[in-house]
């Protein structure tokens, strides 16, 4: 754009309106601005907005913003322009970074301390508080065993079996250059029952079972139904997390056994079809690899797991704030934390058990 | 009637994520009275509700539920606190995974495990045919109108007889006819049970049927407190502005901006 006044067209484009304001702004940084308004034409609303915000702006700067040749109706339009007076409320100021840092670490530290009062309440409910009367439904914990464990079973299996095929089949390609494709068994074994199966099961759980648990609990929170439990003197984490709980707690250690059975199977079967192995030597040489201690630890990690998805999926229900697309928002992040959680977990029990 | 009063309020300030809603009210209900908390959108009248039923925990201040300071040193109120008391919901609240009969037997289920089966059924039939909803017993929430929902939810928070009950915006989203018979069915409830009522509502109809006394919250204060007939005769000019449905000068406030001209 040439030097001088910065002159509109008799109708403002979004273009133009983009590189105008550009311009606009290089120049009320500078000084003063005019605008040759002699050809402008119409006022539409990108018109009208865009002058009002050139005179905030200058405003804003203590600049002055002059329109020159602007005709007579379109200045009586641009007078009737209006921003909003002290009664409205206004825009807050941006948060700093030092502020939404702060502001992020007191949400996490929250977040944290409401965890472990979950967790202390739940377990403290789920053994010693046992006799205390109770704020459950008959029929829920078997409802909820169903509805998050049982119904997990088919795609449990059918990735067990899909990745025991592929494990087998290419550890016994491996193998099999050095003669050894009977250590098929202790590889399938152990890698299914000390890694695979606890958590490829708890990652399933987390994505199907966790996020059921948080939309559920969610929905509730935004619809009301959870205070309306608190008015009614029930305690909605007994109410809502207990039976979830013990329903998870149950069912993923019988997932996970039932994962590590049907990829250790299908690796059987793996080497019986390629690799020539009986059933008998293949069997015998998993219970020489397979220790007891590998059977327990497993049951030892799925249980943790599952306690991770329960807690994690229902704090993130229950602290839920807003809509529809805030369900949404907590969901996701159920997802996420509980694969985080247990994949450090696991990081952990690794270190515990076998260093 | 007794002297303790059924709410009492003092030096509430709540809002949420760090944002005030409100800043210091005061309130005090008598036993018997319905209680109606008005005031325009986003004035903190659900807020105060909250806070006051125990849902919430305030900021600041104190809550005197029936006599008993609401405690929250142990995370949240006692429960027993919660057995004086029901909460209507603007929405009706009812768990949708429960039928309308499961919903108000729900918190006797809980908190009362021995009462036999067949005297749970009786009494959900009798609160049922209290809010004229007899019928309705095997449905579930989803397949119930919106003042259908309200009447189950009121049921509900009737079920334990409660002695004081909050409405929140009883007739919010009802049509005039529905809206009418809802207050109606608050008048008739407190007839029978002698139940004290605070209702927070902004719906002028409903102010008129049901208010004893009326509290008018704006900006997060309280900034009237007394009868209706004070509030449209003596009450500050945005009250009776607020009343006589005449709006609000500060909402839309503008100030024209000052455009330089040249030829």
């Amino acid at each position: 754009m040439s030097d001088g006044p910065l002159s509109l067209p008799e109708t403002l484009s979004p273009d133009f309106t983009a590189r105008a304001t550009r311009t606009a702004q290089a120049t009320l940084g500078a000084g003063d601005l005019e605008l040759d308004c002699a050809r402008l034409r119409r006022l539409d609303s990108l018109a009208l907005a865009f002058l009002s915000h050139l005179q905030a702006e200058a405003d804003r700067r203590g600049r002055s913003l002059t329109l020159r040749g602007l005709k007579p109706e379109l200045r009586e339009a641009l007078r009737g322009i209006r921003t909003p007076g002290s009664g409205v409320s206004e825009r807050s100021r941006e948060p700093s970074l030092a502020e939404r840092a702060g502001e992020a670490a007191l949400s996490a530290g929250r977040e944290i301390l409401s965890l472990g009062l979950m967790l202390s309440e739940a377990l403290f409910h789920s053994t010693l508080g046992l006799h205390r009367p109770k704020t459950l439904l008959r029929g829920t914990t078997a409802m909820q065993m169903i509805r998050l464990g049982s119904s997990a079973m088919p795609i449990v299996l059918l990735l067990s079996i899909l990745i025991g095929f592929t494990l087998a089949l290419q550890s016994g390609l491996q193998l099999q250059k050095y003669g050894a494709a009977l250590f098929l068994a202790d590889g399938i074994g152990v890698s299914m029952v000390t890694e695979i199966g606890p958590v490829m099961t708890a990652v399933i759980l987390a994505g199907r079972s966790g996020s059921a648990i948080t939309a559920e609990i969610a929905a509730m929170t935004v619809q009301e139904e959870v205070a309306a439990l608190r008015s009614l003197a029930i305690n909605p984490l007994h109410f809502l997390a207990l039976p979830r709980f013990w329903a998870m707690s149950i069912t993923q250690p019988l997932l996970t056994a039932a994962s590590c059975l049907a990829g250790i199977a299908t690796g059987m079967l793996v080497g019986m079809l390629f690799f020539k192995l009986s059933a008998a030597s293949f069997l015998g040489e998993l219970r020489q690899s397979l220790p007891f201690t590998y059977v327990w630890q497993a049951a030892v990690k799925s249980l943790t797991f599952s306690w991770i998805i329960v807690f994690i999926a229902v704090t993130k229900g229950l602290g839920v704030r807003g809509g529809a697309d805030a369900v949404g928002r907590v969901v996701t992040a159920c997802v996420v934390h509980c694969i985080f959680a247990i994949i450090l977990a696991d990081a952990v029990f690794s270190f515990l058990f076998y260093l | 009637m007794n002297d303790t009063p059924a709410l009492r309020v003092q030096g509430l300030k709540a809002g949420y994520d760090g944002f005030p809603v409100l800043d210091g009210v005061d309130l005090e209900v008598n036993k018997g009275e319905i209680r109606v908390v008005l005031g325009g959108s986003g004035c903190g009248k659900s807020t105060l509700l909250k806070n006051a039923a125990g849902l919430e925990r305030p900021w600041e201040g104190t809550v005197e539920l029936l006599g008993q300071k609401l405690d929250w040193s142990e995370g949240r109120p006692a429960d027993d606190v919660f057995g004086k008391i029901g909460v209507l919901f603007q929405g009706g609240a009812l768990l949708s995974s429960l039928t309308v009969a499961e919903n108000v037997a729900l918190p006797l289920r809980i908190r009362h495990p021995e009462i036999p089966g067949g005297v749970l059924r009786e009494l959900v039939r009798l609160k049922l045919g209290q809010v004229r909803l007899e019928g309705a017993e095997e449905k579930f929430p989803g397949e119930l109108s919106g003042g259908m929902r309200k009447r189950a939810g009121l049921a509900r928070a009737l079920a334990a007889d409660p002695e004081l009950l909050f409405c929140d915006e009883p007739s919010a989203g009802l049509d005039p006819v529905t809206s009418r018979g809802l207050d109606d069915l608050l008048l008739e409830l407190r007839k029978t049970l002698d139940i004290t009522m605070v209702v927070v509502t902004h719906e002028l109809d409903s102010i008129r049927a049901l208010a004893d006394r009326v509290t008018f919250l704006s900006g997060g204060k309280v900034v009237f407190d007394g009868t209706l007939a004070e509030a449209e005769s003596a009450g500050p000019q945005e009250v009776r502005d607020f009343l006589a449905r005449r709006p609000d000068e500060r909402y839309g406030e503008t100030a024209a901006m000052a455009f330089h001209f040249e030829q």
